[in-house]
């Protein structure tokens, strides 16, 4: 009996937006006299950071500070529709309404500008809240001075809007699955290697380190990418060796109903995460950004799982990996019980957790 | 760039680290109710007697059932199309232990407490079904009248499938067909902000509501729709969640919520328990997934079979949806010619169950990524040369038979094996995601690759 | 009953088996702790108690009669944030924001308790409070910065540890 040590990989990929699309973000903006930005949108901010990503994406995409920046999503009378944050949406689809917006409320500045610059609006661009001719850098308005001079000079509200919507990918076969248009505002990818240690005598699993690496497009804000990858990483974790609302299903009895029973991935159990980012850029994301938020979870299963069969040389393919689980697989591989079923060319794992062999009124594969 | 790519002070940093952050729970409206549901205490049964005038005669309590709701069925995703199937209170059968049948409003905690205490109902407790396994067998408990499957994708066809190429050819052509059954478990969602909902009729006639959701417009919708509202009655307050993970995009109080502030008049506010929150509320569902993947000597995946069962729980929510999600992904970040995938909603008698974090494809990650190491072992195959020589390419096409335009595949594992020291052959460790060449395509992919004019 | 609640004498008219987290919240409308499940499970009600980290939701009232409590919003204020906070914004180590008063206030407890800025030292100490969002490693990475007496930027964030761009494809 011993402590063993294992190692496994994994590659997967996800889909940014809501699957087939038709799922609309709308933003609206208006300067105030002094040049300041406010900016209504409905996306919640679910501690993924959206109020500060689509404070960045207004900022950079006017030419102002992010400081100048105010963000409202509190409800629903003054912000417009936004479908919600899931499904990866928040930067790209959400973000996009407000770049859209902003740009808008770019070229109505630009205009304002240009009547008191007398210089075509074409000619001008917004740097750090000033307005410059471009390659006559000594010929510039303020912001702050354009909003001004829309408000109390010209009667204009400086404001603007902006909507993104893909269009409802029809599934135009339905035996077959074929979509008329991308079902996906983007595709994101991520690669996982695990290290477990799996202690033979107890069964414990223990997740020593995790190396990952994610294509996000752009890292609009690199810390909150970071920290989405961080807290996706241990709920993978707690996917693959902790959690579990019914730990003898199909009995339902014996749920957890706190945290001393439930378990959730504690600080103790983090193992240490080592995290590569490339950028990859999308398309049609804003600054070529790709969703993040959710496959930061997925790749660590695989990887756990197969680090365990490289441990230990049992698979467990029942999340989660719990020690008891580990024992008994130990125990039918010492009884040399663990073998999967050879036939000819196929090989059958699990055969045991098949519908094959537990139901009657369904067959799958072979082994039918 | 000065504002995107630079690492700026979070917008609500300073709030959350000042604990100055309002969130629902710290709403305070004088006068508030207290509300509490009571619901099935058990997992299949037909409900007769449902009587709640005791506690409706408790002094301050106000009690809705379903006879309370203008439109009793309004499905999560009927916007789509999609028929409901789950009453917001329930009004002659239960289908899962804690679905609610009552709520009460009343002036304290301890006082609803006592109103739900004092409401009374028959079951006649009927077998539950439990493992989706047995959902077909022809002695299984009936959990919908219509099925145990969700039978409403396009063309009424009762499952998802997935056809590309010539599965039995792949599979006949195949050196070794490898298959394995993978169950990834259901899992709670577990923000440490339970829902919680307050909710006030103002003087015009409009309800605001202060919500947790994940989704403004969607929980608005979802409201006006049972209510039969114009959304200008309603104004839904929130934008800031303690933590979601697409549980809170389920509109869990704020109807009822909205109902009781109509019927009592007076602000209400349900702030669910952390044993609810465990025990009531929607989970991760768990899944079933069988794969076979038929693959020659060198490692090619010529073909692949899919069975999935995605248990819905009681009611089917957002499961037809992820279930489509989940065969768009099935294959992964690989390019697979030939495919036949067949998948199933299957409702048990389980806690509905909803969208988390990777909606769909997480469990077809960890089946598919768990069997490509299987595959890998079998054939005797390095796992990242198995998978960078599968790895999908820009052109080559998904199941549903879109072009890759922008696959990172290759260089994400590329540097994962570099990060871990692990040696690649000089065939692969060049390798990039550009559009397979028409020179060296295998002959199994030349069918399937994509149409370049499409990108 | 008498709180010393953030400095402040404060009497206390709720009954003596009304929770702590009760007493600050409702009655004195003190909302930095939250109630994450008042079962004493997830930390995120934890206050001081005469300098103690003590789970607010399972604290009778009666129990901490004429004791000195420590919340959040005796920490610092937004002009004024105390290193533990200046730590937890710069290190984007609160996501939701839900948990982080009672992280925040056990973190507190750990360093004036002469906690080293050690990992796994501050794993086992805040080891009993949940986050879901973060995955940790940037709450650690704030509570050792504190315990090294780092200062900050306010205009920047920390980049995070064992983190690297590679930037676009070749």
């Amino acid at each position: 009996m011993a402590v063993k040590t294992g190692r496994g990989f994994a590659a997967i990929e996800y889909p940014t937006g809501m699957n087939q699309n038709g799922d609309p973000s709308q933003a609206w903006i208006k300067v105030k006299p002094d040049g300041r930005i406010d900016v209504f949108a409905g996306t919640s901010d679910i501690g993924n950071g959206s109020k500060t990503i689509q404070s960045q994406i207004v900022a950079e995409t006017i030419g102002v500070p992010y400081e100048w920046i105010t963000y409202d999503n509190s409800n629903t009378d003054s912000s417009p529709v936004c479908t919600g944050t899931f499904a990866s949406r928040a930067t790209f689809v959400a973000g996009k309404a407000v770049e859209k917006a902003a740009e808008n409320v770019r070229q109505k500045i630009l205009e304002i500008a240009g009547k008191e610059l007398e210089i075509d609006p074409a000619d001008l661009e917004i740097i750090d809240g000033e307005v410059i001719a471009k390659g006559a850098p000594q010929k510039k308005i303020s912001v702050p001075d354009v909003a001004a001079a829309a408000t109390w000079g010209y009667g204009e509200l400086l404001t603007g809007t902006g909507a993104q919507l893909k269009p409802y990918a029809t599934i135009v076969e339905p035996e077959t699955g074929k979509v008329d248009l991308p079902p996906h505002s983007a595709i994101s990818y991520a690669s996982c290697a695990a290290e477990v240690d799996v202690d033979e005598e107890t069964g414990v699993v223990t997740v020593k380190r995790l190396w990952q690496c994610y294509d996000v497009g752009k890292s609009i804000n690199p810390t909150l990418v970071e920290g989405q990858i961080e807290g996706g990483a241990v709920q993978g974790l707690g996917l693959g060796i902790l959690e579990n609302c019914y730990p003898y299903y199909p009995s339902v009895e014996h749920r957890g109903g706190q945290f001393g029973a439930y378990l959730v991935p504690g600080m103790e159990d983090l193992p240490q995460i080592d995290t590569l980012i490339i950028e990859n850029p999308s398309a049609d994301g804003p600054f070529g950004a790709k969703g993040i938020g959710e496959m930061a979870n997925n790749a660590q299963p695989p990887a756990i799982a197969t680090a365990v069969f490289d441990a230990v040389g049992v698979w467990v393919t029942e999340l989660p990996i719990t020690p008891e689980k580990v024992l008994r697989a130990l125990q039918k591989k010492a009884a040399g019980a663990d073998a999967p079923k050879r036939d000819g060319k196929t090989v059958i794992f699990d055969a045991e957790l098949s519908v094959n062999a537990v139901g009657t009124g369904i067959a799958f594969g072979t082994a039918a | 760039m000065k504002a995107v790519g630079a690492r700026v002070p979070r917008y609500d940093g300073v709030a959350h680290a000042t604990g100055r952050t309002e969130f629902v729970d710290d709403v305070r409206i004088p006068g508030t109710l207290w509300v509490k549901a009571f619901r099935s205490p058990v997992h299949s049964a037909t409900m007769t007697n449902l009587d709640t005038s005791r506690a409706a005669a408790m002094k301050g309590v106000h009690v809705i059932t379903w006879e309370d709701v203008p439109l009793l069925e309004y499905g999560h995703l009927s916007a789509l199309g999609i028929p409901a199937d789950e009453p917001l209170l329930a009004k002659d059968e239960v289908r899962y232990l804690g679905q609610p049948i009552a709520i009460v409003a009343a002036p304290s905690e301890e006082a609803a407490m006592a109103a739900v205490a004092a409401i009374t109902a028959d079951f006649q407790e009927r077998p539950a079904l439990f493992d989706v396994r047995k959902a077909f067998d022809a002695d299984a408990p009936v959990i919908h009248q219509e099925g145990n499957w969700y039978t409403h994708f396009e063309n009424e066809m009762d499952r998802r499938q997935i056809r590309k190429g010539n599965i039995d050819e792949a599979f006949d052509k195949a050196d070794l067909i490898v298959q394995g059954v993978y169950r990834p478990a259901a899992i709670e969602h577990a923000p440490i902000e339970t829902q919680v909902c307050q909710v006030v009729p103002e003087a015009n006639g409009r309800l605001t509501i202060y919500s947790c959701t994940q989704a403004l417009y969607f929980s608005m919708g979802v409201v006006a729709a049972h209510l039969q509202l114009p959304l200008n009655k309603l104004k839904v307050v929130g934008g800031t969640v303690g933590g979601g993970f697409g549980g809170k995009v389920d509109t869990a109080t704020e109807t009822m919520c909205a109902l009781l502030a109509q019927k009592s008049g007076k602000p209400v506010k349900w702030r669910w328990t952390r044993e609810e929150e465990f025990l009531c509320s929607s989970t991760r569902a768990p899944w079933h997934m069988e794969v076979a993947d038929a693959v020659t000597k060198d490692g090619w995946i010529l073909g692949r079979k899919m069975l999935t069962l995605h248990d819905s729980g009681a009611y089917s929510r957002f499961s037809p949806y992820g279930l489509t999600k989940h065969s768009f992904h099935h294959t992964g970040a690989y390019s697979i010619p030939n495919l036949e995938f067949n998948g199933y909603v299957v409702y048990t008698n389980r806690t509905p169950t909803t969208a988390m974090r990777g909606f769909g494809v997480t469990s077809v990650s960890f089946a598919t990524e768990t069997h490509m190491s299987r595959i890998a072992l079998e054939l005797g195959i390095d796992p990242f040369e198995l998978r960078l020589k599968n790895a999908n390419r820009i052109g080559d096409t998904s199941p549903n038979q879109i072009a890759y335009t922008d696959p990172s595949t290759v260089p994400t594992i590329l540097a994962i094996a570099d990060a871990v020291g692990h040696d690649l052959t000089s065939e692969y460790a060049g390798m990039t995601p550009a559009q397979r060449s028409g020179d060296l395509l295998p002959e199994h992919l030349v069918g399937q690759l994509g149409n370049p004019e499409a990108h | 009953m008498n709180l010393t609640i953030n400095g402040v004498e404060t009497p206390i008219e709720s009954g003596p088996l009304t929770s702590l987290l009760d007493v600050l919240r409702e009655e004195l409308g003190i909302t930095s702790p939250k109630a994450g499940c008042e079962q004493g499970g997830c930390g995120a009600c934890t206050v001081l108690v005469d300098g103690e980290p003590r789970r607010s939701c399972l604290t009778p009232a009666a129990s901490v009669d004429g004791a000195a409590i420590t919340t959040v919003e005796g920490l610092g204020t937004p002009e004024n944030l105390s290193p533990v906070q200046q730590a937890f914004t710069h290190h984007y180590a609160a996501q939701c924001g839900f948990c982080t008063s009672g992280m925040m206030m056990a973190s507190q407890a750990y360093i004036d308790g002469g906690g080293t800025d050690d990992r796994e030292a501050i794993q086992h100490a805040l080891g009993g409070h949940v986050c879901r969002c973060t995955g940790y490693v940037k709450i650690i990475d704030a509570v050792a910065a504190v315990v090294r007496g780092e200062s900050f930027d306010p205009n920047v964030t920390a980049a995070g540890t064992a983190m690297t761009n590679l930037g676009g494809m070749a």
